[in-house]
């Protein structure tokens, strides 16, 4: 069954003085099924970032649909938004969005704490969470005191602390060296083989190959994909290269 | 390169600043204009012409010591956070290839802006302000009102000397910032992830001890002297108290909030202590700067404001004639026990064709003591004691000669009227004699006693003339040197002119250089005149101040809620993405900048609160006994203060949500 649906997506960018309007996006389709780990890749000004906001429902697109579980993001309204973000998408940012006034501990806790959890349940479910993330430890550390690696290992903790449909992660090895970054890879793929949904927005080839599924997207358009199928992370990898080149040369599309 | 460039630049930058510029030069403005203002008026020759208008011009004089010393260490400490919130801006130019002396150059341009504008501009206002400030004055002093436009040179010149004087420290602390940093320190500027206040609980601890001490004696000095004397140290100790649990007190409250669990992981609660633990740590010190600043501009409107109100009434009771003349008796030549003071004043008065009316006559003794129990000591008076108390003898017959209804005594009886402290016993013990108290009096005929009231007071008539003699003579065993001998009062009003009145009063006087030297003269008059300078003077420089130290807490408020709109708008940034709705960024945030700016308030009307008796208590010394007026003068000076407070939060609440938002 498919976790995520989306039709025909369309965000046009209007500038308040009446300048030109900016498509980001003209026209993407495509749908995750629960359990899948995608990766979406593109260059800056792809698409990329506008499509995870809308996927996140901090943007609203101009036409077209997304389907959560089968309920449109459309239909909920202003009031729910955060609410409903809260419960059923787990978000992992580039530069980390810990607070630097709370402890790990707190951080962790901050999206239950916003849906009104019972400590005890979040006591309950943080600590085989952090055992598994190798973070149990830093509990009582503060942000500033973390490395690169740590304070994105905190921030899985915190988007998966609320049991999410679907784990939507935006760039997130971008600001990790590569040890970091390939560590965080591993650990996707883990958590991906435990059963949740993985939907992650990149640039970079390295991050992509370790999904199962590559989506390119090109002007506002997904161009190609790509499977895993039976490969190893590798052999995708040389793929991807080869088709990031076919698109930067602007050879011709095949499905 | 122009040679404009640099003037150029500066002007540019203040323009581009001109968010944090503008309230700055504004302050210095109107702090240039406070300035000029109060030095005219203490050179002012209209102010110097009202009666007792010297004492005003004093009064003056110290608040323009006061207004310079705070426009010193208020605009440099404004203007170095002004520097701090634009490091960023001096790094992007130092990186950009500008030299560390280009950087000065620039400083030094945008420092002779401000200083040019705020100067000219600030006196410019002080000079038409001046002429409404002085026309209030008079107004306080019921004082004729010259015309003509008074522009005081010294006052230009001082505030120039001053002014420039400051914006030099401050291009030297600029200078100071800019040499010692270097341009990546400069680009990171704020950024630094903070740490975590530390609990100190020693500081806390020390906070609440010395506020309560301060609070302790405020509630528990009874006697009007030792007040005065005590009053400064309640005040430091309730100073040092403010700041450290200000700065200290509120870390570990929120602390210990934090640790239980079930209050602190609730969304509310969740977000707020955290939040405030680290605008206290930033704050602290700045909230309890308004924090004390605020009290100290209410205690001196609300005190002075009803001394001066309750003048008429003070005078009242201190005068209850126009004219009091007193001498005392004894050994000396031409005491009042050899010469009575009635026929002095009336030879006096006849030369002019009038006669004393509403006369009353009144013999007194009074002596310091320390009451214990029952008894009163005369051991060990010389020291000020919380037990220190004033008995004021009066015979009968002069008791029964104003009374509304005549009393009887026997021998060894007396009649009691204790105002201070209760006193229920039926005996009195005092120079070795016990009394019984035949009647315990609800009133008292005369305040006319300059001594009453300096501590705790006992009203004690006795049966005759004769025995106050008696007690005369024991006071004098008792005290030698020391002791003090009858004083005979005369009161009374005169039908005639001010003119005639001053006359008979210089006469008066010649007596007294002749033959009487303890005589003494004092007319309501005088004394009204004389207060309403003082008072009148005084309330005037607490509503000057008390503008002053507003327009410092505005510019406070209004920076701290700029420079915390921009830190806390990447903490509301993150929470939204992590799922926190709207609405509930404005709740929360709502509740924490409320709590923030409204603890100074509250902080200081509860120190108004507890200052309230004591303040009443020294009151007293100035027969200023109405303590429902007191209470009026005070809660509305603080509901006016509120007002203005709330206001300036409304106004400076707006610019915050627009950063956040």
């Amino acid at each position: 069954m498919a976790v995520l649906e989306v039709s025909n997506l369309k965000k046009v960018y209007t500038t308040r003085l009446g300048g030109k309007p900016v498509q980001a996006l003209s026209n993407v389709s495509f749908s995750v099924e629960a359990g899948e780990y995608v990766a979406i890749m593109g260059e800056s000004g792809s698409g990329k970032t506008t499509l995870l906001n809308i996927l996140a429902a901090l943007d609203r697109p101009t036409s077209g649909e997304v389907l959560l579980n089968g309920k449109s993001l459309s239909s909920i309204r202003d009031q729910e938004l955060s609410s409903f973000r809260r419960e059923n998408l787990g978000f992992v940012f580039q530069d980390f969005n810990l607070l630097d006034t709370f402890s790990v501990r707190d951080n962790i806790f901050l999206p239950m704490v916003l849906s009104g959890k019972r400590y005890q349940e979040m006591e309950n479910r943080l600590h085989p969470l952090v055992e598994y993330l190798g973070i149990s430890e830093l509990l009582d550390q503060y942000p500033y005191e973390l490395s690169g690696g740590q304070k994105q290992r905190t921030a899985v903790a915190r988007a998966l602390i609320t049991e999410p449909q679907i784990l939507l992660a935006d760039e997130p090895t971008g600001a990790l060296d590569s040890h970091a970054a390939d560590d965080l890879l591993h650990l996707f793929g883990q958590i991906n083989q435990g059963g949740q949904t993985v939907l992650m927005v990149t640039h970079s080839t390295k991050a992509a190959s370790s999904a199962k599924r590559v989506l390119f997207i090109k002007d506002g358009e997904v161009f190609h994909q790509l499977y895993r199928g039976g490969r190893t992370p590798e052999e995708l990898y040389q793929e991807i290269a080869d088709t990031l080149t076919v698109i930067a040369t602007g050879g011709v599309r095949h499905e | 390169m122009s040679k404009f460039f640099y003037p150029k630049l500066a002007a540019d930058n203040l323009r581009k600043n001109s968010q944090t510029y503008t309230p700055y030069i504004l302050t210095c403005i109107l702090t240039i204009a406070m300035f000029y203002m109060i030095v005219s008026l203490a050179g002012n020759p209209g102010v110097g012409q009202v009666i007792y208008g010297n004492v005003v011009q004093e009064i003056l004089m110290l608040g323009s010591w006061v207004t310079g010393i705070f426009a010193v260490i208020f605009l440099f400490y404004t203007n170095s956070f002004l520097l701090k919130r634009r490091k960023k801006e001096f790094g992007l130019y130092a990186v950009l290839g500008m030299e560390k002396k280009h950087l000065a150059k620039m400083i030094l341009w945008e420092t002779v802006y401000i200083a040019g504008i705020s100067l000219s501009v600030g006196i410019l206002t002080g000079i038409l302000l001046d002429k409404l400030m002085f026309v209030l004055l008079l107004r306080l002093f019921d004082a004729a009102i010259p015309l003509g436009f008074h522009i005081s040179g010294t006052a230009i010149g001082q505030a120039c000397v001053l002014f420039l004087c400051i914006d030099l420290l401050i291009v030297l602390n600029s200078f100071r910032q800019v040499y010692f940093t270097n341009p990546a320190e400069l680009l990171k500027g704020g950024q630094v992830g903070e740490k975590e206040p530390k609990t100190r609980w020693l500081m806390a601890i020390m906070g609440v001890l010395s506020l309560s001490a301060g609070y302790v004696i405020a509630l528990y000095t009874q006697n009007p002297l030792l007040a005065v004397s005590m009053f400064f140290v309640a005040v430091i100790l309730v100073i040092i108290g403010t700041y450290c649990l200000f700065i200290a007190g509120s870390v570990a409250l929120l602390k210990l909030l934090r640790k239980n669990k079930k209050y602190y992981y609730k969304t509310q609660h969740f977000i707020s202590v955290s939040g405030m633990l680290y605008r206290m740590k930033q704050n602290a010190v700045g909230l309890a700067n308004i924090c004390i600043l605020s009290t100290m501009v209410l205690v001196m409107i609300s005190s002075t404001l009803s001394l001066y109100l309750g003048l008429e009434d003070s005078l009242q009771k201190r005068f209850p004639r126009e004219i009091l003349v007193s001498a005392y008796g004894g050994t000396e030549e031409g005491a009042a026990d050899t010469t009575d003071v009635r026929d002095l004043v009336s030879d006096v008065t006849s030369a002019y064709g009038l006669h004393p009316e509403n006369a009353f006559f009144q013999r007194t003794l009074c002596c310091t003591t320390i009451r214990q129990g029952d008894s009163f000591r005369t051991e060990g008076v010389d020291e000020m004691h919380q037990d220190t108390a004033i008995l004021i003898f009066i015979p009968l017959e002069d008791y029964n000669a104003m009374a509304p209804e005549p009393e009887q005594l026997e021998q060894g009886e007396i009649l009691l009227y204790a105002p201070s402290q209760p006193f229920s016993s039926s005996t009195l013990q005092v120079f070795g004699d016990r009394w019984t108290v035949r009647r315990h009096l609800e009133s008292f005929i005369t305040h006319a006693v300059s001594e009453a009231y300096l501590a705790d007071t006992y009203f004690i008539v006795v049966p005759d003339f004769a025995a106050l003699e008696q007690l005369e003579l024991k006071n004098q065993e008792a005290y030698e040197n020391y002791a003090s001998e009858i004083r005979y009062t005369y009161g009374f009003d005169l039908d005639t002119d001010p003119d005639t009145q001053e006359k008979i009063c210089d006469d008066l006087l010649e007596i007294r250089k002749t033959s009487m030297p303890t005589l003494h003269l004092d007319t309501r008059t005088w004394a009204e005149a004389n207060e309403r300078s003082l008072f009148g003077g005084l309330f005037f420089l607490g509503v000057f101040l008390g503008g002053l130290f507003l327009l410092a807490t505005i510019l406070l408020i209004y920076y701290k809620q700029i420079s915390e709109g921009y830190d806390d708008r990447q903490r509301f940034e993150i929470m939204q993405k992590v799922g926190l709705g709207k609405g509930e960024i404005r709740k929360s945030i709502h509740a924490q900048v409320l709590t923030v700016f409204f603890l100074p308030l509250i902080t200081a009307g509860i120190h108004m609160a507890f200052a309230f008796p004591f303040i009443a208590r020294m009151l007293a010394l100035f027969d200023m006994t109405n303590i429902l007026l007191f209470g009026i003068c005070t809660l509305g000076s603080f509901l006016v203060f509120a007002g203005l407070y709330a206001a300036v939060y409304l106004i400076t609440a707006r610019s915050y949500y627009k950063i956040v938002s």
